[in-house]
């Protein structure tokens, strides 16, 4: 199905930049492997031919757009990266008028390392037939169901529609095999720890941390200029990773977005070092869904 | 070697009624503990949690942001804002595992220096129990 959304969205981008309804398309292009793909802009006609869509188009898009600001930008979007569209529409971070949306219905995107892990070799090639991937790595291939390969933010995702397009590709379908999974499940059973086995956990996560704010630079969400966060390159808490610095930055982060945050989860998936952010950012939105006295 | 733990508390007083109010506990000479060290901020509303954060990454062990009773801000709504802000820090706090009893929001008016002195009285007593926070110690 993401095959047809393809040809599709090639020609909404072809027909958008030719006929000049915008000076440039937001979309994805087929990146460095096999199993990744890079944000691409496509500014004349002949290369909306380089746009993909397949099930590994994860990064989101809205973090992006800001730096358009004054051209009209057509995008494709999912569900997710919608939201965080809609966020910034709502914080005027972004002019609507300014964007043309061609939204994608979205039933999932793959977790690369778990397509990673379906071969044995590194992998050449990724095919979708039907509701199965076919995976290659030189003359092996391997056959899976998405679902089995679904991302846990997508495995857990309620809407495959986004909620705001000018156009919508795709169809969204009646919802096949199992209800999505509980978002909340795993802030539920951290939250059932007692205190000082959480600050030992966020302790040991944290140390892993080496400050170098990727999650911060990919967060759609974080567009102040200036961060007081941020440590500067010559801060000695900085140099010596000072385990305490970085719980407060942790802790300080989830407070700023406390409000903002859509749980695209891109904090977590550039994370170098595979700190789990997301269950932070679930607690926020399950704090902002079930408001305390 | 063991010497009783002392905690350290770093207090955020408003200009209008906390910082008066701790004046006050000065002058009618109320006894209260040592362990707190004072900030005068203009406004409870002024306090970021960033202070907050920033004075655990310090090493304080506790947190008194304190200002005007509810309705007597002097800047109108401050002590309101402060309030919503720090019960959602508060939470926060909470499930990265920090106990939410150091970090305490208080309403003192600059007449009520004995409140004042029992508010540190017993915060410090609190943090006492809790025993120190150690963020520093790796």
């Amino acid at each position: 199905m993401t095959r047809l959304i393809e040809q599709q969205l090639r020609a909404r981008a072809h027909d958008l930049l030719a006929g000049g309804a915008v000076d440039l398309f937001l979309g994805y292009r087929q990146g460095s492997s096999p199993l990744r793909v890079a944000p691409f802009v496509a500014r004349a006609p002949a290369e909306a031919e380089k746009l993909v869509w397949n099930p590994l188009c994860v990064p989101n898009l809205a973090g992006a757009l800001r730096k358009h600001a004054g051209r009209r930008v057509g995008l494709a979007l999912k569900a997710c990266d919608a939201r965080s569209v809609a966020e910034l529409l709502r914080l005027r971070q972004l002019a609507r008028e300014q964007f043309y949306i061609v939204g994608v219905v979205c039933h999932g995107m793959a977790d690369p390392a778990q397509v990673a892990a379906s071969v044995s070799g590194p992998v050449s090639g990724l095919v979708e037939d039907g509701a199965e991937l076919l995976i290659s790595a030189g003359d092996e291939v391997a056959r899976r169901r998405l679902p089995a390969l679904l991302l846990a933010k997508c495995a857990a995702c309620a809407s495959p529609t986004p909620e705001l397009y000018d156009e919508l590709l795709g169809e969204a379908l009646p919802a096949a095999g199992a209800p999505p999974a509980d978002r909340f499940a795993a802030v539920r059973s951290f939250e059932a720890l007692d205190p000082s086995a959480r600050l030992a956990f966020w302790r040991e996560q944290f140390s892993r941390c080496t400050l170098c704010y990727a999650c911060q630079t990919v967060c759609p969400l974080c567009f102040c200029k200036q961060c007081p966060l941020t440590l500067a390159r010559d801060d000695p808490r900085r140099q010596t990773r000072e385990p305490v610095s970085v719980f407060a930055y942790h802790l300080m982060r989830a407070y700023h977005l406390a409000d903002h945050c859509t749980g695209c989860d891109e904090c977590e998936r550039v994370c170098p070092e595979d700190i789990p952010l997301s269950l932070i950012y679930r607690k926020l939105e399950l704090e902002r869904q079930e408001p305390q006295a | 070697m063991s010497e009783p733990f002392e905690p350290r508390i770093l207090g955020l007083l408003c200009s209008w009624c906390a910082y008066g109010g701790a004046d006050t506990a000065g002058v009618s000479r109320f006894q209260y503990p040592a362990n707190i060290r004072i900030v005068r901020v203009m406004c409870s509303g002024r306090v970021d949690p960033l202070f907050v954060a920033r004075a655990f990454e310090q090493g304080a062990d506790g947190v008194l942001v304190a200002g005007c009773h509810p309705g007597d801000c002097h800047y109108v709504s401050g002590n309101a804002f402060a309030e919503q802000r720090f019960a959602r820090f508060g939470r926060l706090l909470d499930f990265f595992g920090i106990d939410r009893r150091r970090l305490r929001l208080a309403w003192v008016s600059a007449s009520e220096g004995a409140r004042f002195a029992a508010v540190v009285s017993e915060m410090t007593e609190e943090l006492r129990a809790l025993g120190p926070l150690r963020m520093q110690v790796p």
